[in-house]
């Protein structure tokens, strides 16, 4: 049972930590100075792994009647002053088909609270008014967006060396063997150079001047710290990436990290707090937000259906829709072009599938985000994409096993061609996930057959989504030379 | 998938590296290392030579020609090096077109005598064989599978450790996929029968008769008692590795297949988890799940409380019990029991195998299984839930390993691609039940600390 206290760090209070907060914006605001670029404190930024606020009894200790006392005292407190729901509010663009999110704290929220939806002009944090601060030279710190460029390029020149060292390389050799000719012209041989059919295999290879990435790496880092250490107290965001080359996420997501702050009674003892950002446009009166949080139509429905956390309007931004009008909105944009209006709802749609499927690994607690850049329906994060990498990657494949679907022959063939894929687009799938150090998972709903009368799909929602059923395969290359023991 | 590897067609020597298959995990060998090895020289030192640096241009330099010059000597090397055949260990096994039958001597007079007074030992036989025992009685040579073709008589050497069946006459009868695979290795020499042959006159003489080449045990072999080459390429592919392989009951199509884990799968039921689970499904009624929120919209005390009211979507339990008893459907059926080479394994008695494979041909079954076909053949083998302390740790690991798990050989032409499936249940492991590691940084801590405690 300690494990469930544990699992999520509680909100001891919400009002201490939006204090501390202010706090940390005010000697944010105080202290300037740049600072060295650090990791910011993940787990207190990302503590709340849904946008939902929650509110811990006391516990309840039976041998001490005050704690009876503070339970019902808690209790009192709800029930004269009822803690404030926040519902976030969005609207639905349908050119688009996806759900936008203006309003800067409801995306601060969105993001920090379960990771949801992702910058429009960022690549998942959106951060690109701190990218364009910066740029204008408002603002210190580096951005994640930064970060990776920083490392691209630095990896480019690093690969630039090489290819230059190896030139350099057969160069000299080039040289040599020209020298070593002229000289065998005089001479017989030299069978000192040749390598022998022997020589070269005895592991140790002479070919030892090849220019290591790695190493050269190294050195420049070395180099780079040196310098750092050199110009202490001066700015020097550009420090490279030092983090272990296989430890944890070097990939960064802090939007500022100018200014250190230390969190009192924090395990970690380097814990930079966050600005909370986004607000921070109020005190630039010329730069504007041009970027807004984008929802994909699962993560929207989830938030509205599952948590009601958010409302969406309409395009029109005057109504706000139900979730059930949401959701056969979102099954008529689940294809291209979206059908008309009269269209009905139907099982095997493509969006109750994918929905399915968010809302199941969303309800065991993982972080789900798409997985469109490695060429899978969704990836599965622990936690958060700011802690660790995916572990998972999850394909959504609908299986047609009810008898419904086999009856007219038009159906099968629909249903078929729905469920198909071939091996080459597994062998495709699977190995570009091992490349990328993650673990294949196919996810196979089950699709049932539509209901009869049709008020009965889009009312409750709760009963439609109860008659899928899923199944997660995990797929794996099996490589007999390693399994060999 | 046929391909040849990328790498590969990098390489500047594609005169024959890039012909050869090459399945030391892909990549194009170096063969100076060929030269290294030990059984050309002297087998006293038996280490394995290391690979070399890849050159991924051509240069101009002659340090590259002649590395490339000392690759194809020594590959020639090996190629011309003298494979010899010892007499004494030459190994002669006889085709019998018929399938297994008694030596000559003794069929003819007392046939009907052998079955009636082996009978009893027949059935004590199958009781350890993998075979059913309609198979097994249904040959005339009691312990012999049906579909062994070549016998040898005079059996040595390490291959029948675990391979073949010897009848009572002391002749080890192989499967066509042992004797071929034998053959083509050039462990075995099959001779005609003497019955095809048409010098019977000769009778019980010390000549064996003529030998069978390797294009006629491939036309004689492939396609009998249901080897197909893609099997065949399996079994062989695996064999080389060290593997043993025996078939499995699905090999033959209309067998019904043992269902081991019945009886194990039913004693588990859904367990208190699943009853409370159930009845907390119930407490939270449906009145928020209609139109939401799922989560509900008083007071959340905890977000575990948040999770369990969102879990509305139900999932496969691998520990249930199977509905209904489906079968299995070729090609999505277990075909070989696979053995690692460190498992002890006793041709009498098999272990539970590491491995059960179903062999796929990509071309004729193009697409992915269906959930259908794929849980049909998961539910065919026994339930095998990740135990042990590692596993009881590691969250990720435990996914990976899953409650049963088969391995899907898919041939495309000849190349065998193997893809383990594991039925892995997200749905048992509640992630937000765990304990959240210590720390902001996650690489100071590769341990996940244990649950609870």
């Amino acid at each position: 049972m300690t494990s469930q206290s544990n699992s999520i760090p509680m909100p001891a209070s919400d009002a201490a930590a939006v204090t501390a907060k202010s706090e940390s914006t005010k000697k944010n605001a105080s202290q300037s100075r740049p600072g060295r670029s650090s990791r910011p404190n993940y787990r207190h930024l990302h503590r709340f792994s849904l946008p939902l606020s929650v509110h811990p009894l006391p516990p309840l200790i039976p041998h001490n009647p005050l704690s009876i006392v503070s339970v019902l005292l808690s209790y009192l407190t709800y029930f004269i002053a009822p803690p404030q729901h926040e519902v976030y509010s969005a609207y639905f663009d349908s050119d688009t088909s996806s759900i936008h999110v203006t309003d800067a704290m409801a995306i601060r929220a969105l993001w920090e609270m379960g990771f949801f939806g992702k910058g429009s002009l960022s690549r998942s944090e959106p951060s690109w008014l701190e990218r364009e601060k910066k740029r204008r030279g408002l603002l210190g710190g580096v951005t994640s967006e930064e970060v990776t460029r920083q490392r691209r390029t630095e990896r480019r020149e690093l690969k630039l060396e090489r290819a230059r060292m190896e030139k350099l390389a057969i160069e000299q050799r080039l040289k040599a063997e020209a020298a070593a000719r002229e000289a065998s012209d005089t001479s017989i041989d030299q069978p000192s150079l040749l390598p022998s059919v022997t020589g070269v295999t005895n592991g140790t290879l002479p070919i030892t001047e090849k220019f290591s990435l790695r190493k050269a790496k190294e050195a420049k880092l070395f180099e780079s710290q040196r310098s750092v250490a050199q110009t202490e107290g001066e700015n020097a965001p550009d420090t490279p990436d030092n983090s272990p080359p296989n430890g944890g996420k070097t990939v960064r997501f802090s939007p500022v990290v100018q200014a250190k702050e230390f969190v009192s009674g924090s395990t970690v003892a380097h814990a930079p707090d966050l600005v909370v950002d986004g607000r921070g446009a109020e005190d630039e009166p010329l730069l504007d937000n041009e970027e807004h949080l984008q929802l994909s139509n699962e993560e929207a429905f989830f938030l509205v259906y599952g948590l009601g956390a958010l409302q969406i309007f309409d395009g029109r931004r005057n109504t706000v829709l139900s979730p059930p009008s949401l959701l056969s909105l979102f099954c008529q944009h689940s294809r291209f072009p979206p059908p008309g209006t009269s269209a009905d709802l139907e099982t095997d749609d493509s969006f109750m599938i994918s929905y399915v499927v968010y809302h199941h690994f969303r309800s065991l607690g993982w972080v789900v985000r798409s997985g469109v850049k490695f060429g899978v329906d969704y990836l599965l994060y622990n936690r958060g994409p700011v802690f660790s990498h995916a572990e998972f990657a999850v394909v959504v494949i609908p299986s047609f096993e009810h008898p419904h679907w086999s009856e007219t022959e038009e159906r099968k063939a629909r249903c078929a061609s729905k469920q198909a894929r071939s091996w080459w687009w597994l062998h495709c799938v699977n190995r570009v996930q091992a490349q990328v150090k993650k673990s294949l998972v196919v996810c196979y709903v089950e699709v049932p057959p539509p209901v009869e009368d049709s008020s009965f799909s889009s009312e409750d929602i709760g009963a439609l989504l109860a008659r899928y059923t899923v199944r997660e395969m995990l797929i794996r290359r099996w490589v007999p030379n390693r399994t060999r023991d | 998938m046929a391909d040849t590897d990328e790498a590969a067609i990098h390489l500047p020597s594609h005169d024959f590296a890039t012909h050869i298959d090459t399945d030391l995990s892909d990549e194009t060998q170096d063969f100076r290392m060929l030269s290294n090895l030990s059984f050309l020289t002297d087998t006293s030192q038996a280490t394995l030579p290391k690979r070399g640096e890849k050159d991924f241009e051509p240069n101009p330099t002659l340090y590259q020609a002649d590395i490339l010059d000392a690759s194809r000597q020594a590959m020639h090397n090996a190629l011309a090096h003298p494979r010899l055949h010892h007499p004494k260990n030459q190994i002669i096994g006889i085709y019998a077109p018929d399938g297994p039958a008694p030596p000559r001597s003794v069929a003819t007079p007392k046939k009907l005598d052998t079955i009636t007074e082996d009978d009893p030992l027949s059935t004590k036989n199958t009781a350890d064989t993998e075979e059913t025992p309609s198979q097994t009685t249904t040959g005339p040579v009691t312990g012999v599978h049906p579909d062994s073709c070549v016998y040898v008589p005079n059996p040595k050497g390490q291959y029948f450790k675990n391979m073949g069946r010897a009848d009572r006459w002391n002749r080890v009868w192989l499967l066509p996929e042992e004797a071929l695979y034998l053959l083509e290795r050039g462990s075995l020499d099959i001779r005609w029968p003497l019955s095809e042959t048409g010098c019977e006159d000769d009778g019980e003489t010390d000549d064996p008769g003529i030998p069978m080449s390797l294009q006629a045990a491939y036309a004689c072999f492939i396609g009998r008692g249901g080897l197909t080459v893609d099997r065949f390429s399996v079994y062989s592919g695996l064999r080389r590795l060290g593997y043993t392989l025996i078939r499995a009951p699905g090999w033959y199509d209309g067998v019904e297949e043992e269902t081991e884990d019945r009886e194990l799968t039913k004693c588990q039921g859904p367990g208190l988890a699943g009853i409370y689970g159930r009845f907390m499904k119930w407490l939270h009624s449906s009145r928020t799940t209609a139109v939401g929120p799922v989560a509900g919209l008083g007071i959340h005390r905890s977000y575990n409380d948040i999770y369990r009211k969102l879990s509305i979507i139900p999932f496969h339990d691998p520990m249930a019990p199977p509905s209904q008893p489906s079968q299995t459907k070729l090609p999505f059926r277990v075909v070989f029991y696979v053995y690692k080479p460190s498992t002890p394994f006793r041709k009498t008695a098999p272990p539970p195998p590491d491995f059960r494979v179903a062999v796929v041909n990509a071309r004729t079954q193009t697409t992915v299984p269906t959930l259908a076909q794929l849980g049909t053949l998961l539910e065919s083998t026994p339930l095998d839930p990740p135990k042990g302390e590692k596993m009881e740790r590691m969250l990720y690991m435990r996914l990976r390993h899953g409650y049963r798990s088969v391995v899907l050989a898919i041939v495309d032409q000849g190349v065998v691609s193997y893809l383990r499936v594991a039925d892995a249940a997200f749905g048992k492991e509640k992630l937000y039940n765990r304990v959240a590691p210590i720390g902001n940084k996650k690489g100071a801590h590769p341990r996940p600390k244990p649950k609870g405690r």
